[in-house]
């Protein structure tokens, strides 16, 4: 149902539909052909060098121990996490859950990475606060669910897109104060990687 | 107001020399950046191919606009329509009063500014918070954003670090850390006790009805997942077809406004919270806005100026620009995109003189990621203002002048070294523009475009 008045809709559409009309449709040039590297290489390059950072678990041991021990040795060590719904048992660390504007670090699972800008897709049934929120965002990301383009990535979104999905591709980052670029603004000011 | 164009450039050369270092610093490196960002890809085939996509959108805007509309309604998203800016007012004033709402955080975005939206909730009792940085610091000092990338660009650390000492009581010689950290905040809570939640969009894609937005603070991630109502304005001409074309759209404009392969965030928003575990907002308001875009699609050449994605790049590159800053331009769209839609959205009347502010050097075009033809459209608008007799003889002769010496190789230089001999003072008051352009050693080559043919068929 459209409010706002049906009739400046009507005007609006009808005034579009004469433009165009007027002038000839013009057709879609078709597909944007970008080049397809190797997927993880390409994300680890451009998510590092957009200040995201990538680290590596101790496969020796279980995911849920690394993390716990890795999170702990941060600066400042992480006491509370926020953990995505979406996270199975193994990959939640062993530290207290705490509401993600109190937590340490939000812990979450990409549905999939895009190689070529080195991003991160999210989906906001992962709770949106969770990856937000607190200061330091870490995600599993599944090594096959890297895609080579963004274009294939949203291409198989489109089958049960979430209501919303958000594309983190490194720290926030402002550089409206003095021209000089700092870091955690509003979102995450760090956000890693771990491959699973 | 747009018509004290020369007098306001005069003021901000003369009275705040601050302001022109802080805007030519900041836009060289933005540009420096771009040509970076495009480097790195095959960036004319992206351009030509975005100027393809946007062309045939343009000229289906009819459908794919209400594709979008039954996309967002069939994803559980209100859509309205608006005309003007005073209907797009009350939309958002009519949708924050029905839900109560006591304040308002806001996303940075050009079309809420073009419509005046922040004085009228204001005056409707509503508490109205700007959450990227930038855009705060202007709305602590009750001014309007002067770049389209970066909102507070011609202010200075210093001017921060007062500002911020008196506001937020921070050190009065806080580094950007600090102040960030102080406004950080403010902002956080402001976040968590907002009703609503008002941005613009980057682009709207018909066939799943997905808000996009690009950004790197995480401002606009907050603003759209916390409050329980989300309202976006989005003017008529963002329409993307499909979401394979937002792929490439996304890529492109962030390497032309920042040279980045992407923003650190990017919203897709297809509707209000549905699932478990989402605790998004109850509620997604999309207003579709006119007020006067209709007018230029009609316009026989300006239409091409609705593919522009907003990207900031032409103000970066525009030499003129890099002088004033976009204060000085008078609305809400500054630099060379501003003086080519100003007068498509206001009425060349009330745009004049705005499309003599260039010298057609064609820096513009060459950046411009969606291929708009910045110089032609201005000289077709500065031939409807000849046709209507808007052009006062002496603002042409200046002008001309102006442009002339900025495409001529031995005249430039030559102007160059006259101006730094006579200061910008003496050269400023005669030519407001020229003396200044002369004196600055950092601008681009002279152009070596066939101005003298474009010239002809605009003037004489
Ligand atoms: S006209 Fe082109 S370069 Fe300028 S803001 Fe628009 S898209 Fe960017």
């Amino acid at each position: 149902m459209s409010a706002g008045g049906e009739s400046s809709r009507e005007r609006i559409l009808a005034r579009v539909a004469r433009a165009a009309a007027s002038r000839g449709r013009l057709s879609h040039p078709g597909a944007l052909a970008t080049p397809a590297a190797d997927p993880v290489a390409g994300f680890v390059k451009c998510f590092t060098s957009s200040g995201g950072e990538v680290v590596k678990a101790d496969r020796g041991r279980p995911a849920n121990e690394w993390l716990t021990d890795f999170l702990q040795a941060l600066e400042p060590g992480v006491v509370g996490v926020a953990v995505g719904p979406e996270v199975p048992a193994g990959l939640r660390p062993r530290l207290p859950d705490v509401a993600a504007a109190h937590a340490g670090a939000g812990i979450s699972v990409a549905w999939g990475a895009v190689s070529e800008s080195g991003s991160l897709i999210l989906p906001s049934t992962g709770t949106r606060a969770v990856q937000l929120l607190p200061p330091v965002h870490v995600v599993w990301v599944p090594e096959g669910r890297v895609f080579a383009r963004m274009e294939d990535a949203l291409r198989e979104l489109l089958d049960g897109l979430p209501a919303a999905v958000g594309l983190h591709s490194g720290p926030s980052k402002s550089a409206d104060i003095g021209r000089t670029v700092v870091t955690g603004v509003h979102g995450p000011g760090r956000c890693m990687v771990v491959f699973i | 107001m747009v018509r004290d164009y020369a007098a306001r450039s005069r003021e901000i050369i003369r009275d705040e020399p601050g302001v022109r270092e802080a805007v030519t610093g900041a836009t060289i490196a933005f540009d420096e950046k771009r040509r970076k960002g495009y480097a790195e890809v095959d960036a004319d085939a992206w351009r030509r191919w975005a100027e393809g996509v946007k062309n045939h959108t343009l000229t289906h805007l009819d459908h794919y606009l209400t594709e979008a509309e039954a996309r967002l309604q069939a994803n559980g998203a209100q859509v309205h329509w608006a005309a003007d800016a005073a209907e797009a007012r009350e939309i958002v004033i009519g949708l924050a009063t029905r839900r109560a709402v006591a304040s308002v955080v806001k996303g940075k975005s050009m079309v809420t500014e073009e419509i005046d939206l922040n004085p009228a909730l204001e005056e409707a009792g509503i508490e109205v918070i700007e959450t990227d940085l930038g855009e705060y610091v202007l709305q602590l000092l009750e001014e309007p954003p002067s770049h389209i990338l970066g909102p507070a660009l011609h202010k200075s650390l210093r001017q921060v670090q007062d500002l911020f000492a008196e506001r937020l009581n921070t050190a009065p010689d806080g580094d950007p850390d600090t102040l960030a950290r102080a406004a950080r905040e403010v902002l956080r809570n402001a976040f968590i006790d907002a009703d609503m939640g008002i941005t613009g969009a980057n682009f709207l894609v018909a066939e799943t009805g997905t808000v996009a937005l690009i950004e790197n603070e995480g401002n606009i991630r907050l603003t759209t997942s916390l409050p329980r109502v989300h309202v976006a304005v989005v003017g008529i001409e963002k329409l993307l077809p499909r979401m394979t074309d937002l792929a490439g759209f996304l890529q492109l404009t962030a390497r032309a406004a920042t040279g980045q392969p992407i923003g650190c965030f990017v919203s897709l928003i297809q509707g209000p919270a549905a699932e478990p575990g989402d605790d998004g907002p109850e509620e997604v308001h999309v207003v579709l806005v006119d007020n006067g875009r209709t007018d230029v699609l009609a316009h026989e050449h300006a239409w091409e100026a609705l593919r522009c994605v907003r990207c900031g790049a032409c103000l970066n590159a525009c030499p003129v620009y890099r002088q004033t800053g976009g204060h000085a331009y008078g609305h809400v769209y500054s630099g060379p995109i501003g003086s080519v839609l100003d007068p498509g959205l206001l009425g060349l009347h009330d745009a004049m003189p705005l499309p003599f502010a260039s010298s057609l050097c064609g820096a513009c075009e060459d950046a411009c990621p969606v291929r708009i033809p910045i110089p032609e459209l201005l000289l077709e608008w500065r031939k409807e203002a000849q046709d209507e007799g808007l052009t006062p003889w002496k603002e042409r002769a200046a002008l001309a002048g102006l442009a002339s010496v900025a495409t001529r190789p031995g005249l430039y230089r030559l102007a160059g070294r006259i101006g730094s001999r006579l200061g910008a003072r003496g050269a400023g008051r005669a030519l407001p523009m020229l003396g200044e352009w002369a004196r600055d050693r950092a601008l681009p080559k002279p152009s070596p475009r066939t101005f003298r043919q474009l010239w002809r068929k605009g003037i004489e």
